[in-house]
């Protein structure tokens, strides 16, 4: 009875079935991990050469900014090709 | 199907195999066995035993194939997924590389727009003068909608 009782429950436990495939998720350069600052503030100055150094400045912050996140876009794209790859 | 995953393929082979040819084996012996007095009371129990195990031999064989083309799935699952972490990881440092190369033509862009506004600077400060207000505008605008 018992031996009958053990061999029922492998037959059962047969039927059982496991998915053993383990995905990473892609990892991210860490130069996109960073955070954009804040745009600098002009000390209070009457020379509009100062004023405009640091408009300059914001421009550039920007433009680098706008690099970050056109270069997340594009890591989302190629990697969700990527992992729609594996079928 | 999990704890099958333990046991060596050629192993698992090999004891169905085994299961369902003493099946067999049994129930052809079976026959036989009515020709030799002893052995005719167990002609019956023979031929019995021999019909369950080639059903189960059978039931296992179809189990084991079962087994093995999942296992032959994860297999081929782990190396495209092998390959896709590969492909991910060249492609990241492809898109670091575009990255640092633009942000350094940005940089650079800006070392000069710089140079220039010193190349100016006094003609530009003789001929305006800033307002405070000007400026107070200008970082009330740097500073945006904080939270």
């Amino acid at each position: 009875m018992k031996t009958l009782l053990v061999a029922l429950t492998i037959l059962i436990l047969t039927g059982c079935t496991s998915t053993p495939v383990k995905r990473n998720f892609p990892s991210v350069p860490t130069e996109l991990m960073e955070a954009c600052p804040d745009l600098k503030k002009t000390e209070p100055t009457e020379k509009l050469s100062e004023v405009l150094k640091v408009v300059v400045d914001n421009y550039g912050q920007y433009h680098e900014c706008k690099i970050k996140v056109d270069t997340w876009v594009e890591w989302y794209k190629t990697q969700k090709d990527i992992f729609e790859s594996v079928k | 199907m999990w704890m099958l995953s333990f046991v060596p393929d050629a192993l698992l082979y090999a004891v169905v195999i085994s299961i369902m040819f003493i099946g067999i084996a049994l129930y052809v012996i079976s026959f036989f066995t009515r020709f030799i007095p002893p052995l005719i009371p167990y002609s019956g129990i023979a031929r019995i035993l021999g019909t369950i195990l080639t059903v189960v031999g059978i039931y296992f064989f179809g189990s084991y194939s079962t087994e093995m083309s999942w296992r032959a799935k994860v297999a081929e699952l782990e190396e495209q997924i092998k390959v896709s972490e590969a492909k991910s990881k060249e492609t990241n440092i492809q898109i670091q590389k575009v990255y640092v190369d633009r942000v350094k033509v940005v940089k650079q862009t800006q070392i000069v727009i710089q140079e220039k506004i010193k190349e100016v600077e006094i003609k530009i400060d003789s001929e305006c003068k800033v307002a405070p207000e000007a400026v107070d505008i200008l970082n009330e605008a740097a500073a945006g909608v904080k939270k």
